[in-house]
């Protein structure tokens, strides 16, 4: 259905483009190729800019609307700083209105680039105020229900309950007809037999040894087992997914974007916590991403960033009074009386986060993929050759040095590492 | 000599009380009711049957349904904006000061958690002491002041600051006095801002006011060579040292500065180069100096003038006349002889607070030529510069109704200034009483406005503890709670133009301190922030001529002395400080309170100090509480009841009282511990006096005093502490190390464990250990190790890691030979004992006898050498401990983090956040015990691995080697022969502590020696 909608969606929004490039057929300022100058804007301008908001510098769709000097706007865009140096006056006041900040120089981009921007811009934005308008009055025809729909559902609740009415009527005289046929029954003497017979076949069954050792043996069995897999679960949360204040998901940010693990988990290489990331980490890209690709909306959980690191949007403005940190829900849990450093296993050894985490880029939300027990630790610790290449540590110990000239493979074990005090102080 | 030298822990064992025999045949404190129960009555009467089972099924219904609980959620919560210099799990370090010394702080995410000496700091060279080691706690003392008062009620800041600046201006117009009452001032910054205030309002002056004051020694050297200053002491250049009660190891002046320059001539270093210093302490109580003296005479404090003028005149080759004490008098004889072979090398100290006897010392050091060697006048210490003579003319002033305005900064004057009444009455008559305590305290309570100070954790600032080295004192912290620094406070009244302190104390720095390091503007102030402090060149000794005359001096002495002595039915009580609680500002840090006393051992209290013989005499025994009376010149008289210890070494006739007890408005953990001793002391020519005399009377109660002493019967194991003298090292160096005896070997069914990666040892050098504790409270800050309270430990169960076990011993010179337990009772002479310290944690045993009972593997051996301990999997027999030939294991008794008994130690809100967060807090029904700060191994051992480069010798430092101002105590891989600690082992003094066990302790001891003279040998 998801896709079916997105489909949809995709088909109206190419409508309004068709539409939008038939208007600009008309149009008195556009002389530029709005196809082309979507991926100029694209390359170039969105660090910045958006068109319907502010960002860095100022929304341009209002902005190049108002604006109607071509001339001037593209040098502006290819050289702002020559006409301010120039003292240019509509510059100066450009520059004043946006807070004295000067914009990056385009010069690097012809006199076509530009007048393409310009007609990308100024025909999304068009496009976008209409949908705005048109998708107002739809709005509330949706939340406000017209007095003829309220007439109609009154009609078909008033018919459903004349239908209930008669059919209780039906079944009352059935349920009649079947008590009179069950006083006809009651009648007959068998009915005091099968009781009886059903006690006999529980005895007989009784009596069979092997029947009731059977059951007795499955029983323990069942039992025992149920017991056993029980003790070796308790407490071990593989699988624990809980809901977290913010559906983050991974598979979108480290599947499909790619991005690194310890850009955000920095920790892992230095310290013992690999860390959550602080929110001015989730800012560098979202102050600009503020929805998915596909999305027209802002999303609502990207905007829970904004609201705990006190961001506004709108403004560009942080407020630090209003912020407050957000609280996760832990989901690798290791006792306190375990000590594991991250950066042991992946600074040192190498380790890459999935080997414990599991396939978190596939993940949408994330789970505990191994079960963090004591055995599953020792296994790896037995299994697992250390990583000594090119580590000067290793050189100077003599036992490894032995195991490696024998070429045995070195486990952690080998050097100590399944030792209770490896871990446990 | 094995033979007749008896060593032992406590007077109960040496005297092999009933109840001492009884108690060392159990191994715990308390008896197990075994007998109860094989007899029957047990199980008789007292539970029925079907209670019995009521509770039994209760108690597996409950079980039950606890184990049902679900797992808890666990929150995480990361930083909004994380600081650029923080990972969350990695410590940060930063330089600061404590008391003019320069430290670096460890914080974690934020927050401090323990702080460490700078290794390059010139007072204790990377050594803290145990007060140092607490002050971190002190910063998250939930009893902490949370926001200014006014009459005792919660204030704001802004009304506070129109409050005071509208009485300052009124008290201005009207010309009346004002007083800035502050403990010894002696950081640069501070004292501009006071000298600013005194600027704005000139009717204000600033008092220096120490509880425990050194005006004797400043008047001394007034006197003597027209400098008031207190001496810089150089005890490293001094080959004899002859000190009359100045407790220079534990307790006077800088402690921890002398304790390093002390054991330069007496460690193994300096054994190697066949040289050890001389040190002959004359003293009434048993101080931690006089226990590391090689000669200790205990004088009465009546005696200790006639013994100076005898030391003088012996010293200056006229008539000497005696003392009146025989054993002193051979004494002063002996050290007179030796300083003077030592001329030039030789340094004479006095703890007095009396200027005459100051004046004469610095005669006898002038004679001797110490000045510009051991006492050095030109780079003088800024330490204490406490006025008594001016304190008390403030205090007559306040009664007289002349002054308006007092300021009080880290000073408690109505607790502990010896008439406290008259500054109570005089307080009442000041109009603006302002106090900057960060606790409410006994002087804050009197006053009308408390303007809480940061903790100094939390402050800007800078000290000069010594003429030269500026430290600066950065914050770690944000302050934790409502409160600002004082200086910040005294700004804003004064209306400065520098309205923030912080620019303040920069400016100081840009404009007149960053040059005397030779460094400038904001790439200096950033260097100094690295490096903690600039040291200036010491300045060129010059010549001061010592004429003053000494006939009134003597006299004023010989004077004194009369007045001292006790009259018969009547002791001499002298005062002293611990070495923990010191002057007691610090009352409520429970780390300080639970911290054995290097001497008595004892915890949580203060006592009085009696010789064994007074004991005896008179009847006491240990804890009995007797009623102290003392009646002053002026005829007032004061008297507290205080349980007496029975203290071999204490001069007979003479009892000593700890002061920095009895505080009454201290705060949760100090409050009511022990009582108040300030009050004994007296005014005596313009100086405090800390002697007096005093009647005993037996109340007929006992309170126990809770030692931690006689818990680990030694029984009668002489192969526990070895010791030799100078004499003897110099002709065998392995003398006494037991090398000389066979040692039965029961390696029987042990199979070799080898060492294939690293062999974690320990070498402790006895002769260098002071016994000052510092190691005890840096563990407990270290591992996060419980405090368990005064009735915890007298019931035994305290819960450090490391103890510093005090063996007494003496020389039993009588028949020569064997000198059998029975008969030490009968001796007499219990003045000349002698003291060894032996750091005691656990030995990590290559063959632990607590490895092979553990029921379930707790605790097994690692490859490194170490005893593994691992919690988790102790279910509490307690069989290790049992058999634990060092008794190092502790039990957890109970839960200490949660059970409300401990509540007030270490459990507060923001208490807490002083753990350690890389080990673990143990639960109720644990063994726990010294790991070798295996934390620190680990991680020492992976900052290795991820720089990709071997471990190095002194990457991993344990945290009471880190602490040790003495070095005692070194630590390393054994396996490596270049190590340090390898290189300490190999040392001929080292032995094992019960080495014929065959257990293979991983921690080797070094004999003690000690520099007897021949007549004393």
């Amino acid at each position: 259905m998801r896709r079916l909608s997105l489909l949809l969606k995709q088909y109206s929004r190419s409508v309004f483009v068709v539409a939008g490039l038939a208007f600009l057929s008309t149009s008195v300022h556009a002389q530029g190729d709005a196809a082309k100058g979507e991926a100029i804007y694209k390359a170039n301008c969105t660090a910045c800019h958006k068109i319907d908001q502010k960002l860095v510098g100022p929304a341009l769709g209002p902005a190049m609307t108002t604006e109607t000097d071509d001339k001037f706007l593209t040098k502006w865009i290819q050289n702002n700083q020559a006409l301010i140096a120039a003292k240019d006056p509509k510059a100066i006041s450009v520059l004043n209105a946006n807070g004295g900040a000067t914009m990056t120089v385009f010069a690097s981009l012809s006199d076509g680039d530009v007048a393409n921007i310009l007609a990308y811009v100024r025909t999304t934005w068009k496009t976008m105020q209409t949908a705005q308008k048109t998708g107002a009055p739809g709005q509330t025809a949706e939340t406000a229900p017209s007095d003829l729909t309220i007439y109609a559902l009154i009609g078909v609740i008033l018919l459903a309950v004349i239908i209930i009415l008669v059919l209780n009527r039906v079944i009352g005289t059935l349920e009649k007809l079947l008590v009179k046929s069950q006083e006809i029954l009651a009648a007959e003497p068998e009915v005091e037999a099968v009781p009886v017979d059903r006690f006999a076949i529980l005895k007989k069954y009784a009596k069979n040894k092997k029947l009731v050792f059977f059951v007795l043996l499955t029983g323990t069995l069942a039992l025992g087992s149920w017991t056993w897999v029980s003790l070796w679960t308790t407490n071990v949360h593989t699988g624990y997914q809980p809901e977290q204040p913010i559906h983050f998901p991974h598979d979108l940010h480290a599947g499909a974007m790619q991005i690194q693990c310890q850009y955000c988990h920095s920790g892992a290489f230095k310290s013992k916590n690999a860390s959550i990331p602080s929110l001015n980490v989730c800012m560098n890209c979202h102050k600009t991403i503020d929805r998915r690709k596909d999305q027209t909306e802002a999303s609502p959980e990207i905007a829970k960033i904004y609201d705990a690191i006190g961001f506004d949007p709108k403004t560009q403005q942080y407020d630090s009074t209003k912020a407050r940190p957000i609280q996760w829900v832990r989901v690798h849990n290791l006792p306190d009386f375990v000590y594991f450093n991250h950066s042991q296993h992946v600074k040192v050894q190498g380790l890459k986060c999935q080997t414990c985490h599991g396939p978190v880029e596939t993940m949408k939300e994330v789970y505990q993929y191994s079960p963090l027990t004591m055995k599953w630790c020792i296994q790896c610790h037995k299994r697992t050759d250390v990583n000594t290449k090119g580590n000067a540590y290793y050189e100077k110990m003599e036992a490894v040095h032995d195991l490696i000239k024998a070429g045995k493979p070195v486990t952690e074990a080998a050097m100590g590492g399944i030792e209770c005090g490896k871990c446990h102080y | 000599m094995d033979s007749n030298k008896k060593y032992w822990k406590g007077l109960e064992e040496l005297n092999k009380t009933t109840e001492f025999v009884e108690l060392n045949k159990n191994e715990f404190a308390e008896p197990l009711p075994i007998e109860e129960v094989l007899s029957g009555t047990g199980l008789l009467n007292k539970t029925p049957r079907r209670n019995f089972l009521k509770a039994m099924g209760f108690g597996v219904g409950a079980v039950t349904l606890a184990a049902c609980e679900k797992v808890p959620v666990h929150k995480s919560m990361p930083y909004l904006i994380k600081p650029e210099e923080i990972t969350p799990g990695v410590a940060n370090y930063y330089t600061s000061t404590y008391e003019g010394q320069a430290i670096l702080v460890k914080t974690r995410e934020g927050r401090p958690i323990k702080v460490e000496g700078n290794p390059k700091d010139i007072i204790g060279g990377g050594g803290l002491s145990a007060r140092a080691q607490a002050s971190v706690l002190d910063l998250y003392d939930v009893s902490r002041l949370k926001n200014p008062l006014k009459d005792n009620g919660d204030y704001g800041w802004e009304q506070t600051d129109s409050f005071v600046k509208s009485e300052l201006a009124a008290i201005k117009a009207a010309g009346k006095k004002i007083g800035l009452i502050t403990a010894t001032v002696s950081s640069p910054s501070t004292l501009a801002v006071i000298a600013d205030f005194i600027t704005a309002f000139p009717t204000a002056k600033h008092i220096n006011y120490d509880a425990v004051s050194y005006t004797g020694i400043i008047q001394g050297n007034q006197n003597s060579f027209g400098k008031a200053v207190l001496p810089h002491y150089n005890f490293d250049k001094a080959d004899v040292i002859v000190s009359f009660g100045a407790d220079f190891l534990g307790t006077w002046i800088s402690p921890v500065e002398f304790i390093r320059q002390y054991v330069q001539n007496r460690n193994n270093k300096s054994l190697q180069a066949k040289k050890m210093s001389r040190h002959i302490q004359f003293e009434t109580s048993m101080s931690v100096t006089g226990t590391n003296a090689d000669a200790r005479i205990g004088i009465k404090p009546s005696e200790e003038g006639p013994a100076l003028i005898a030391l003088y005149n012996a010293v200056s080759g006229s008539a000497v006349q005696s003392t009146g004490n025989k054993v002193a008098d051979n004494a002063i004889a002996l050290a007179a002889k030796e300083l003077l072979a030592a001329k030039g090398k030789a340094l004479v100290v006095a703890g007095t607070n009396d200027v005459a006897t100051q004046i004469l010392v610095n005669a006898i050091n002038v004679k001797l030529g110490s000045y510009g060697v051991t006492i050095d006048l030109d780079n003088p210490s800024h330490q204490y510069a406490g006025n008594d003579a001016e304190f008390a003319d403030f205090v007559s002033q306040m009664n007289a109704g002349e002054v308006d305005a007092v300021f009080f900064l880290n000073a408690n004057p109505v607790y502990d200034y010896y008439k406290s009444s008259d500054v109570v009455n005089g307080l009442k008559k000041v109009r603006l009483r302002v106090s900057f305590s960060d606790h409410n305290e006994e002087t804050a309570a009197k006053c009308n406005i408390i303007a809480p100070n940061h903790h100094y954790l939390e402050s800007w600032g800078d000290d000069n503890a010594i003429e030269g080295f500026y430290t600066l004192l950065q914050p770690t912290i944000n302050p934790v709670y409502d409160t600002r620094q004082a200086e910040q406070s005294l700004l804003l009244w004064s209306d400065n133009p520098a309205k923030d302190y912080y620019t303040y104390v920069r400016k100081n720095w840009d404009t007149k301190l960053l040059a005397v390091g030779g460094l400038t503007g904001q790439k200096g102030w950033e260097t100094l922030q690295q490096t903690g402090f600039v040291k200036a060149a010491p300045k060129a000794a010059g010549s001061y001529s010592f004429n003053y005359a000494l006939d009134g001096v003597t006299q004023k002495m010989l004077d004194h002395s009369k007045e001292l002595a006790a009259p018969a039915g009547k002791v001499e009580i002298q005062l002293y400080q611990k070495v923990s609680m010191r002057d007691g500002k610090r009352a409520n840090n429970p780390w300080l309170q639970e911290m054995p006393d290097p001497v008595s051992k004892a915890t949580w209290d203060n006592y009085a100090n009696v010789s064994p013989n007074d004991m005896r005499k008179w009847g006491y025994v240990e804890g009995d509480v007797v009623k102290v009376d003392i009646t002053k010149a002026d005829g007032s008289t004061y008297s507290v009841t205080l349980p007496v210890s029975s203290q071999p070494g204490q001069a007979q006739g003479t009892i000593s009282v700890a002061v920095g007890y009895g505080r009454t408005i201290a705060g949760p953990v100090g409050d009511n511990v022990g009582k108040n001793a300030f009050p004994f002391q007296s005014l005596r020519n313009g100086t405090v006096q800390t002697a007096a005399i005093a009647t005993l009377t037996a109340t007929g109660d006992n309170s126990p005093i809770a030692q931690t002493q006689t818990h680990h019967s030694i029984e009668g194991r002489t192969s526990i502490i070895k010791e030799t003298t100078f004499k003897e090292y110099l002709k065998n160096p392995a003398s006494r190390t037991g090398e000389e005896e066979d040692h039965k070997d029961y390696d029987l069914f042990w199979q070799k464990y080898e060492h294939p990666t690293y062999n974690w040892v320990m070498a402790i050098d006895l002769n260098a250990c002071t016994g000052c504790g510092a190691c005890v409270v840096a563990c407990s800050a270290e591992n996060n190790v419980p405090v368990v309270g005064k009735d915890e430990v007298h019931r035994r169960r305290e819960m450090h890691w490391i103890r510093i076990d005090r063996y007494y011993s003496f020389n039993d010179k009588g028949d020569g030979g064997i000198t059998e337990e029975h008969k030490l009772v009968n001796l007499d002479n219990f003045d000349d004992v002698k003291v060894t310290y032996q750091p005691m944690m656990c030995q990590h045993c290559d063959h632990a006898p607590c490895e092979t009972v553990c029921p379930v593997l707790a605790t097994v051996h690692s490859s490194e050498g170490l005893n593994h301990m691992a919690y988790n999997r102790c279910i509490g027999t307690r069989y290790c401990a049992n058999n634990c030939p060092y008794k190092v294991r502790r039990f957890n008794w109970f839960n200490y983090w949660n059970d409300a008994r401990f509540e007030n130690y270490l459990q507060g809100d923001h208490t807490a956040l002083v753990l350690n967060p890389d080990v673990v807090t143990r639960f109720r029904g644990v063994m726990e015990k010294c790991s070798m700060c295996i934390q620190r191994i680990q991680a020492g051992k992976l900052k290795a691995k991820i720089e990709k480069r071997p471990l190095k010798d002194g990457d991993v430092k344990v945290a009471c080697q880190q602490t040790c101002p003495a070095n005692a105590i070194i630590f390393g891989d054994g396996n490596d022969p270049n190590s340090e600690v390898s290189k300490a082992l190999k040392s001929e003094r080292t032995y094992y502590v019960l080495e014929e066990l065959g257990v293979q302790p991983g921690v080797g001891y070094q004999v003690k020696v000690r520099n007897l003279s021949e007549s004393e040998a």
